[in-house]
């Protein structure tokens, strides 16, 4: 079973390795069409893992080498394979399968199409070394390595000043998350003395109730870095700059989860501290209302996905808050799935439109896009949660965990939140493919996507429709692994009025959406009508003015103060000082090379003055020697 | 009467001539060769050559082995001494030279390889530097050294330029002062000991406790001046800058790496015994000639114009820099001393082929100096190339990570450090942080000016030949994939250090 472990974690280094060889030529299909098999290779293994896992296999631990050994530290480089890591694997590498095939047609007009596989692989391998390390340190290799990965995807059209812009902003922002996260790390390895998560939480029991909650904090903080949330999640809108491929895999399907994912993994830490717990609910809860809230209005297709992903990532760190870790686990992969399926749709309509962005301007493209819209629409049905697609079971059961736990304020925007999914997906699908045609006013011509990218989405689109029915397999599984619970609600009464209470509300919410958007007449947003000019239509179109806040309080005095620094601090002490030291030396090299002015007798004249100068040394130590009796007898005589 | 001397052959242990006789043989057979048919292509001497070093190499290995079963080797008298110190620096002389006889293969004609003199008198002077290694006798050292320096002294000549006969003067004219003062120091310690071993020396200015200090302090003064000759320590350093410019590059580059190498050994054999015996004023004095000579010689090659001088300064302070290792005297130290010279040869020698590839025949009106810094100003725009292998032979230099010397310098520090030489190594790593700043001046020069005059364009790389680019590419990959060879090699020589009591 190890080989199939080591398969599925390097196949996709040397997939980076092999396309990052033909970067600085022209496109070469072939880079695409290996990297996607070897991307599938790692698939199968996973898949052989997960059936090893499934029929009751122990957890596959292995150790590839020691990384680091000094004094008290012992890191090796391990890496699991248990109940948890798995899951994360088939989802990592499943959808990593579909966005590299779907990619080959998506960047097929790209010059820089070999770079692209290349970063896109060593995305996946990082992200393999995030959900397989068994410890913090390789935890932490795989999140930084995504995050670069990330930066280098998002600004992939380098010569875009808005996608560097944008690269930039989620590197530094990740940053900022991730020193709360090496902060948890050190304190981690302060407190236990290792970073092995089982020992580690081995010896989390032992620690006394302050230090746990700090330790839970801090890694929190890392992980909201991660899945954007709130106040660190305006990068992920910004995000979307990138090709849409990566958006499907990146930002909706693997890295903005790996933050759940660390929750998830810390799950016996967060255990014992059950008022951290209660926080990261609340802000979830809070976050999946506030970034549904941001989606409502939106004009950007890609952003509109992505503030529902971040909405959803709110749920599922309510469910993780709450303890309910498989729930959120479940969610995770569930949401994957639709998510991806959402975005790659997304990308054969902007292919289609030509990079045109804004739903408004589309319109009755279901007839020209045939399979995109029925793909998408069922994406957003599952999105919405609507029986019996995944959704509707992933969901369900985060909202029946906030009602069983008693939590009912958080239960409660859970579910209003789950309303406004159901309307901004709608919204989006209905401007999209529904109505009358807008698009022919701005000249763009439509067509479908390629045959083999559509084929290559089909996987998602299944697993949108069926995942929900695997719910009873997936509970055992990670049962054990994760202390699952099943949330059940008493009285059936009860049960029942929820379950058709929330169907309804979903589905009028559908119902209203299609209503509004996809009648004639709709118009092209000029900012004239009543509603844009409303106070709250205003507020959640400029993101609750949170950006501007940042631009204006965080970045512009930090500017400033960089300048002071430079100009003040740096010219005038630093360089000053180091420019002086260097004249000195200079200026000493300068006047002293005057000793090498060629002359032969110059030169043999500068050996005898060495010469004599050790002599002289020489005889000195001699004479100090012989006469050292003499010597310490005059010297007692002047007293010394 | 006399008795009738009775040596047998085994005893004479003759094997331990053969790593020397090889090359002496193969000179031997080269002035034949040209003898009965002159005017023979200088390939088939090159080759020759190569042919007989690699024999030297293997009888070297052979040698190795049978140290590593036996322990060091006597024989012929006991004045030969196959040590481990004298296995490694000799793996190092032939694998050098091994390495700089191809650069003779250039594009251009250049008179002196059209002599076969040239190639005898080479092997004659390698067959010198390995005696000087592989003995203890103070008699057969300076054999060794005089066959060394006078064939060095003729090579530099041959290469028949005005500037090579003045440098090939000022050498011999110095050399024949630091001769003088090696015989005397000698003699004093004969005078003193009545032997002419290191070791016997040893013993005896144990046994009766440095009694005569003045005297021994005498000789020391004038062994380390000719060996302050011969490693170029400030201020016995005059020669090398005129040195290095009036000899070809290649040579030049030659010269700051084998004779140094054997100039060490033969130090680290007669100094470390003295500063381990006590004698606080030699550790004394060398501290400051290391100290002086790594900082001077920094400073004057901070000013230079020209590359050429600017990396003879270099070699200065990195032979500084590695003396100071036989001051410090351990183990460990000796073992960086011998893993940052075979670093030190792959990057120098390299970055003096670089030079040695854009050697012109006449100089352009308005130039000075054969290699300029303005020579290379914009070299990227012409060849990227070779200005991207220049700058990592000029970043290895500086110590840079991972390249090559970077672990010589870290493990000669760290080797100061552990034996309590805390601001020696302080002192260390300034000056690799000044050294820092001519070798970046070179690459700034190559990467961020523009070229100064178009027709050196031309010039550079037009002595290029597909065995000098052998020659670099060898270099180059040394000096890059070091980082994979450091730990063998520090395990292997270590070996060969420790088990010679060094």
């Amino acid at each position: 079973m190890e080989k199939y472990l080591y398969i599925a974690l390097f196949a996709p280094l040397v997939s980076s390795l092999f396309s990052a060889l033909f970067t600085a030529q022209k496109k070469k299909q072939f880079v695409g069409v290996i990297a996607s098999l070897l991307i599938f290779t790692a698939f199968a293994s996973s898949t052989v893992l997960l059936v090893h896992i499934l029929n009751g296999g122990e957890p596959i631990h292995v150790t590839l080498m020691t990384w680091m050994a000094t004094g008290g530290l012992n890191i090796p480089f391990g890496f699991v394979v248990d109940e948890v890591s798995v899951v994360m694997m088939m989802v990592v590498t499943l959808v990593s399968t579909v966005v590299h095939i779907y990619s080959n047609g998506y960047m097929d007009h790209d010059k820089s199409f070999n770079r692209f596989f290349a970063w896109l692989s060593a995305f996946v391998f990082s992200m393999m070394v995030l959900v397989m390390s068994d410890n913090y340190a390789g935890l932490f290799i795989g999140w930084e390595g995504v995050g670069l990965c990330s930066w280098g995807l998002i600004g992939f059209w380098y010569n875009k000043e808005s996608a560097t812009w944008a690269a930039n902003e989620a590197f530094i922002m990740n940053r900022i998350a991730d020193l709360g996260m090496l902060i948890g790390l050190f304190l981690v390895y302060w407190n236990t003395g290792t970073l092995q998560y089982e020992e580690a939480f081995a010896a989390f029991p032992g620690l006394d109730h302050a230090t746990l909650v700090w330790i839970g904090i801090f890694l929190f903080i890392g992980a909201m870095g991660k899945s954007a949330q709130f106040p660190l999640h305006t990068w992920l809108a910004d995000a979307m700059e990138g090709p849409t491929p990566v958006s499907a895999l990146i930002h909706a399907a693997t890295m903005v989860t790996a933050g759940v994912y660390l929750v998830i993994r810390s799950h016996p830490l967060y255990d014992l501290i059950p008022n951290v717990g209660l926080f990261i609910a609340s802000l979830g809860a809070f976050v999946a209302i506030f970034a549904a809230s941001m989606a409502l209005v939106n004009r950007d297709m890609k952003r509109i996905i992505a503030y529902s992903t971040l909405s959803q990532l709110g749920y599922m760190f309510a469910a993780a808050g709450l303890g309910a870790y498989w729930v959120a686990l479940f969610h995770l992969m569930a949401h994957a799935f639709f998510k991806a399926l959402l975005f790659l749709g997304a990308g054969n309509v902007m292919h289609a439109m030509h990079d045109e962005l804004d739903p408004f301007k589309m319109g009755a493209l279901k007839e020209k896009m045939k399979w995109t819209w029925i793909m998408m629409t069922i994406a957003s049905f599952a999105l919405a949660g609507v029986f019996p697609l995944a959704g509707f079971y992933s969901k369900d059961a985060i909202l029946e965990v906030g009602f069983v736990e008693h939590h009912y304020i958080i239960y409660t925007v859970l579910l209003v939140t789950a309303g406004l999914t159901a309307f901004y997906s709608f919204r989006l699908v209905a401007l999209i493919f529904h109505g009358e045609d807008r698009y022919t006013l701005f000249g763009i011509h439509p067509h479908e996507a390629y045959k083999f990218m559509l084929w290559a989405m089909s996987p998602l689109l299944i697993l949108a429709i069926i995942a929900g029915a695997f719910q009873h397999t997936f509970f055992e599984l990670v049962e054990e692994a994760l202390n699952a619970v099943h949330y059940h609600i008493h009285s059936h009464v009860t049960l029942w009025i929820m379950i058709i209470g929330t169907q309804a509300f979903v589905l009028a919410s559908i119902f209203y959406a299609y209503k509004k958007y996809a009648r004639k007449g709709i118009k092209v947003p000029d900012g004239t009508s009543e509603t844009e000019q409303s106070f709250l239509y205003k507020l959640l179109y400029n993101q609750y003015y949170i950006p501007y806040f940042y631009d204006e309080y965080f970045v512009k005095p930090y500017r400033e103060l960089s300048s002071i620094f430079w100009k003040k601090v740096d010219l005038k002490v630093v360089d000053a000082t180091v420019d002086g030291i260097a004249k000195v030396l200079y200026s000493t090299g300068s006047a002293t090379r005057g000793m090498q002015s060629g002359n032969l007798s110059t030169m043999l004249r500068w050996m005898v003055v060495g010469l004599v100068v050790l002599l002289m040394i020489a005889v000195a130590v001699g004479l100090a020697a012989r006469y050292s009796a003499e010597l310490s007898q005059f010297l007692a005589g002047l007293g010394v | 009467m006399l008795e009738p001397v009775n040596v047998s052959l085994e005893s004479l242990n003759l094997m331990t001539l053969a790593p020397m006789l090889i090359p002496i043989v193969g000179a031997l057979l080269i002035l034949v060769v040209d003898l009965f048919k002159s005017n023979i292509d200088k390939s088939l001497y090159v080759m020759l050559s190569i042919l007989f070093l690699f024999t030297d190499f293997m009888a070297l290995a052979g040698s190795s082995s049978a140290f590593m079963q036996n322990g060091t080797l006597l024989g012929l008298f006991d004045v030969m001494l196959v040590d481990g110190l004298a296995i490694v620096s000799q793996f190092i002389i032939v694998v050098a030279s091994m390495l700089f006889i191809p650069l003779a293969l250039t594009s251009k004609r250049f008179h002196e390889f059209s002599y076969p003199e040239f190639f005898a008198l080479f092997l004659f002077m390698i067959a010198g530097f390995q005696f000087m290694v592989a003995t203890d006798n103070l008699i057969l050292i300076f054999v060794g050294l005089e066959t060394a320096s006078l064939s060095l002294y003729t090579l530099i000549a041959m290469h028949n330029r005005e500037k090579s006969f003045e440098a090939a003067v000022k050498y011999f004219t110095m050399g024949a002062l630091a001769a003088g003062f090696y015989s005397f120091g000698s003699m004093i310690f004969y005078a003193v000991t009545g032997s002419v071993e290191i070791n016997q020396i040893a013993t005896v200015l144990v046994a009766n406790g440095f009694s005569d200090i003045g005297f021994v302090m005498v000789g020391f003064a004038f062994i380390l001046a000719s060996f302050a000759f011969k490693l170029s320590l400030v201020p016995f350093h005059t020669w090398a800058p005129d040195v290095y410019e009036g000899s070809s590059a290649a040579m030049a580059g030659y010269m700051s790496i084998v004779p140094k190498i054997a100039a060490f050994i033969v130090a680290m054999r007669f100094f470390e015994f003295l500063i381990h015996s006590g004698l606080v004023w030699v550790e004394a004095i060398l501290y400051v000639f290391v100290v002086v000579t790594m900082t001077a010689a920094n400073l004057w090659a901070l000013v230079q114009t020209d590359v050429k001088r600017m990396l003879a300064y270099s070699s200065i302070s990195h032979a500084g820099f590695a003396m100071a290792a036989v001051m410090i005297g351990t183990t460990q130290a000796n073992t960086a001393l011998l893993l940052y010279w075979v670093l030190f040869t792959f990057t120098n020698l390299g970055s003096f082929s670089m030079l040695w590839i854009s050697r012109q025949k006449k100089m352009l009106p308005g130039q000075n100096s054969d290699h300029s810094y303005e020579k290379f100003a914009g070299l990227v725009q012409s060849s990227p190339m070779a200005a991207t292998i220049m700058a990592l032979f000029m970043l290895s230099l500086a110590g840079v990570p991972p390249f090559a010397l970077f672990w010589g310098k870290m493990y000669l520090i760290s080797a100061a450090v552990t034996s309590g030489y805390t601001v020696l190594a302080l002192i260390m790593a300034l000056n690799s942080a000044i050294a820092g700043y001519y070798y970046l001046k070179l690459i700034v020069y190559m990467f961020m000016k523009d070229p100064v005059d178009s027709r050196y364009e031309k010039v550079i790389g037009s002595n290029l030949s597909l065995s000098l680019k052998t020659i670099i590419g060898i270099a180059a990959v040394g000096t890059i994939f070091a980082f994979i060879a450091v730990d063998p090699l520090l395990q292997a020589i270590g070996g060969f250090v420790y088990n010679s009591g060094y």
